[in-house]
């Protein structure tokens, strides 16, 4: 049993269309793990009912063997760190962290003590009589931070804490997120829609559509092995066109092309895929792996080149660096090597 | 949910106020215009056939209209006016114009008697300067009500139309200069129709305004030039008649409801076009 | 700042002095040493101001006054601002009509609504004519507090508020400790606003008058019917300054615009 259980959790406001669906989630002990997925997917949904600011229709969610389903969220004992921040305006940067302490009645030197510590460790031991309008975005997240973990809670909740930042920041701030959860050893849910963030930081993904999971694996797994079309286009994978087992690792489109696929996959049908990176444009014909088309679009990305080809498949994209580009007419031969194609 | 039972409860107090204090008693002076043993719209037929009445009904409407189409023609020009200018002057003009609003209207009538009365300001000072040879009676018609109450609402038309105007995007009248409109046509152009809304929420409040108001009419009135307030007054107090200060009081609130009813529909037309629809 | 049309500053300058004027008029006759009001005045006295205290029916309409608008916004503040919270959080089935269940009393005519409490509450319930009147007050001040605290709390972010219940606040106190202090300009604002409008008010308070109670602006329409004399001036005067007190506050709390 794993630290933290979402179990067969259906939410509905009127009790016909589901924004949950029999969700099930287990998050082991100290581990950081993304929800992603587009908006409306429910992601945001399943991080406010473990934080207990939703209430399923039915289900259960346990963390440490205890059943919290029940229990309200000022109980709960989680850190939560809201997208907006939601720093207390009228506090100060001390208060606002000092607040969750404050309810637990703690005496005052420990709450002194405590907040001194949290906001060392965030770099933010300057700026305690500050208030929060008197702070950078990137300061106010840590605050927020600092808010969430000082209370030592049980889980910490990250509801797109990077989103309101800029790019760079955005980048510096996911490293300190996870060099401060791994310091803390603090089991983490992380919400967010960008791919790139997640995969970083995340010790598992779990890939939300529509009120489910899914795919719930670790961010290498799930960028080399989608488990799903959707998992698939969600991560950058384009190029989908169906196959069907000749034999053993060998697959044939309709048109009679044959793929050569590196793993074993038992279905006879399936939907085969590439990301337009991993896909070679060559002069020649090669017998395996190799579709012939016709450049229709070019589209300069900077280090490469984007081509819309034109095949018996469909449209193919593909990014595809060289000194000399292809011209719109000019017949190629696209080349997708047996470890980069996989099946969906 | 739970929650949601608890916020019910937060609207419960208030609701009960409201039933208890506000629509039961009118429901109890509504009742008997309608009740005369049988259910019978009796009370309003004879009401609309006595041409006394239609006389304050035409009267009320004409002195709304008045009132209304005055502050329009005052106030939406003072607040263009106003937001044009620097914020010092600005706020300095806003205290001018709030002013007058947050006087008693008790007070702000009984200037006009100073001023209008025959031994008022304006007479003695007509007289001085021989225009004319006595003093004239200005005071208690209708010349009386509709000044009297142009300046009670005309402040209410100018903030409002000053806060949509304020949230128009200055860059608008810059584009607008930028494609050859001159100053007058980029306000009759730009400015004016974005804040049509405005003028119109601001006209609805002094038109509803003037239709119910009773310190104005009753202090500047007269007997003579009785609006649909002043009347309700007599019925009860002076004649005793409870029914029919029912059927005028039933009157106003329909009166009252349709007006806005009919500025929102317009106004919501207006908005629609002048608006994001996400804004 | 943008060019000014000649005609546009010559049109609002006489709105501007067609607002101040008669109210300067007010305050001159206020001063003058004839019994009856005149303009311009003769002499210099500050006679009629201790006329005002002398007014027994001013005295008393003041003291009602205040206890009426201070008790029934005080009331409406503590009525409204969980309902207008209710309304704001959208939790709420049916929340434009009740929206409109508490703004009611602004589309009922003012003189209606005191014909109304007057014949139910006083003729017919046989309540004090002095429980009408807060009751009509209250009517009247709750929309303000409504409308105010509510657009107030729109510009809320209430995620404030989950954040104060993660951290281990109950709801109540989290809506002390968080909610209330970041609203409490909104709730100010309505407050004075109500206020104002409940010590002005005429209509309501119209049938609400009766042996020993009456609001300053009722006895103040009285007395101008049998005495037209400078004291009315004076109480007009003391009044105004009491506005422009008022107007300084809010000025220095919230800024004039708030309550524009």
């Amino acid at each position: 049993m794993g630290f933290v259980e979402l179990k067969n959790i259906d939410l509905s406001y009127d009790g016909s269309k589901y924004i949950l669906k029999d969700l099930n989630l287990t998050i082991e002990k100290g581990e950081l793990v993304s929800l992603l997925g587009p908006s409306g997917c429910g992601k945001t949904t399943t991080l406010r009912i473990i934080a207990g600011l939703i209430n399923p229709n039915s289900g259960s969610f346990i963390v440490d063997g205890e059943n919290l389903t029940n229990v309200p969220v000022h109980k709960r004992n989680f850190g939560m760190v809201f997208q907006s921040y939601a720093l207390f305006p009228h506090m100060t940067v001390f208060d606002n962290v000092a607040f969750g302490l404050k309810n637990r009645k703690m005496d005052k030197n420990t709450i002194k003590e405590k907040v001194g510590r949290i906001l060392e460790v965030t770099d933010l031991s300057q700026f305690a009589g500050r208030f929060p309008k008197q702070m950078s975005g990137g300061q106010r997240q840590r605050v927020a931070l600092a808010r969430a973990l000082v209370v030592e809670p049980k889980l910490l909740l990250l509801d797109e804490p990077l989103s309101n930042l800029d790019a760079k920041l955005r980048i510096s701030m996911r490293t300190e997120i996870k060099r401060i959860q791994q310091k803390l050893g603090i089991t983490t849910v992380f919400v967010t829609h960008d791919q790139e963030e997640c995969f970083s930081i995340s010790d598992k993904v779990a890939v939300m559509n529509n009120g489910d999971i899914e795919q719930y694996d670790t961010p290498e797994n799930i960028y080399k092995y989608p488990s799903t079309e959707f998992v698939a286009r969600f991560i950058g994978f384009d190029n989908f066109f169906n196959v069907e087992k000749a034999n053993y690792h060998n697959y044939k489109d309709i048109f009679g092309h044959q793929f050569v696929i590196d793993y074993e996959d038992s279905r006879t049908q399936a939907v085969a895929t590439i990301r337009p990176d991993d896909i070679q444009v060559v002069p020649e014909d090669s017998n395996m792996n190799s579709i012939k088309g016709i450049v229709d679009v070019r589209t300069f990305l900077g280090d490469s080149y984007q081509y819309e080809i034109k095949t018996e498949l469909g449209k193919i994209n593909v990014n595809h660096k060289s000194e000399k580009p292809y011209q719109q007419g000019d017949a190629v031969y696209l080349l997708m090597p047996s470890n980069k194609i996989i099946l969906v | 949910m739970k929650l949601k039972r608890n916020t019910m409860l937060l609207l419960l107090p208030g609701t009960v106020l409201l039933i208890l204090f506000l629509f039961l008693p009118l429901l109890s002076i509504l009742f008997p215009t309608f009740f005369n043993e049988a259910f019978t719209i009796g009370k309003y037929v004879e009401f609309f056939k006595d041409s006394y009445n239609l006389g304050i009904l035409w009267r009320t409407f004409k002195i709304s209209m008045i009132v209304t189409i005055i502050c329009v023609i005052l106030g939406v020009p003072t607040a263009y006016f106003m937001s044009l200018t620097s914020k010092r002057t600005r706020s300095l003009l806003l205290a001018v114009t709030l002013f007058p609003l947050l006087t008693n209207s008790v007070i702000r009538s009984f200037a006009w008697i100073t001023i209008l009365g025959k031994n008022g300001v304006l007479n003695s000072f007509l007289l001085s300067l021989n225009i004319i040879k006595e003093p004239v009676g200005l005071l208690y018609s209708e010349f009386a009500i509709i000044i009297g109450t142009v300046y009670l609402f005309l402040p209410i038309l100018i903030t409002t139309v000053l806060g949509v105007l304020d949230n128009i995007d200055g860059d608008l009248i810059e584009a607008a200069q930028t494609l050859g409109a001159n100053y007058f046509k980029s306000f009759t152009k730009v400015i004016l129709p974005l804040c049509i809304p405005g003028i119109l929420v601001g006209s609805m409040l002094v038109f509803t305004g003037t239709l119910t108001a009773y310190t104005t009419p009753q202090m500047l009135g007269g007997n003579k030039n009785m609006m649909l307030a002043t009347m309700l007054y007599q019925e009860a107090s002076a004649l005793g008649n409870w029914t029919n200060a029912g059927v005028i009081a039933l009157i106003m609130i329909v009166v009252t409801l349709l007006v806005m009813q009919i500025f929102n529909i317009i106004a919501n037309q207006f908005d629609k076009r002048g608006e994001d629809e996400n804004a | 700042m943008r060019k000014k049309n000649i005609w546009l500053t010559l049109m609002a300058s006489i709105v501007f002095i067609f607002l101040i004027i008669p109210l300067f008029i007010v305050v001159v006759t206020a001063f003058g040493e004839s019994p009856s009001i005149q303009f311009p005045i003769k002499g210099f006295s500050l006679q009629w101001f201790g006329e005002v205290f002398k007014t027994k029916s001013f005295m008393r309409g003041m003291k009602t006054s205040l206890f009426i608008s201070i008790w029934a916004t005080v009331a409406s503040i503590i009525i409204g601002v969980p309902a207008a919270y209710a309304l704001a959080r959208g939790t709420v089935k049916r929340r434009a009509l009740l929206k409109n269940v508490f703004l009611s009393p602004t589309f009922v005519p003012g003189i209606v609504i005191g014909f109304a409490l007057f014949q139910f509450l006083t003729i017919k319930l046989q309540m004090k004519i002095i429980t009408s009147l807060f009751l009509g007050h209250f009517l009247i001040s709750l929309p303000y507090i409504i409308r105010v605290v509510g657009s107030s709390l729109e510009h809320f972010d209430f995620s404030i508020e989950e954040a104060a219940w993660t951290l281990g606040c109950t709801k109540t106190k989290s809506f002390v400790k968080v909610v209330l202090p970041n609203i409490s300009s909104g709730i100010f604002a309505s407050f004075m606003l109500a206020f104002i409008n409940s010590f002005n008010n005429i209509p309501v308070s119209m049938f609400l008058s009766g042996p020993g109670v009456q609001t300053l602006p009722i006895a103040l329409m009285n007395h101008i019917e049998y005495n037209y004399d400078p004291t009315v001036s004076a109480m007009s005067v003391m009044l105004m300054l009491c506005t422009i007190l008022l107007m300084w506050v809010i000025e220095k709390t919230l800024g004039l615009a708030t309550i524009a």
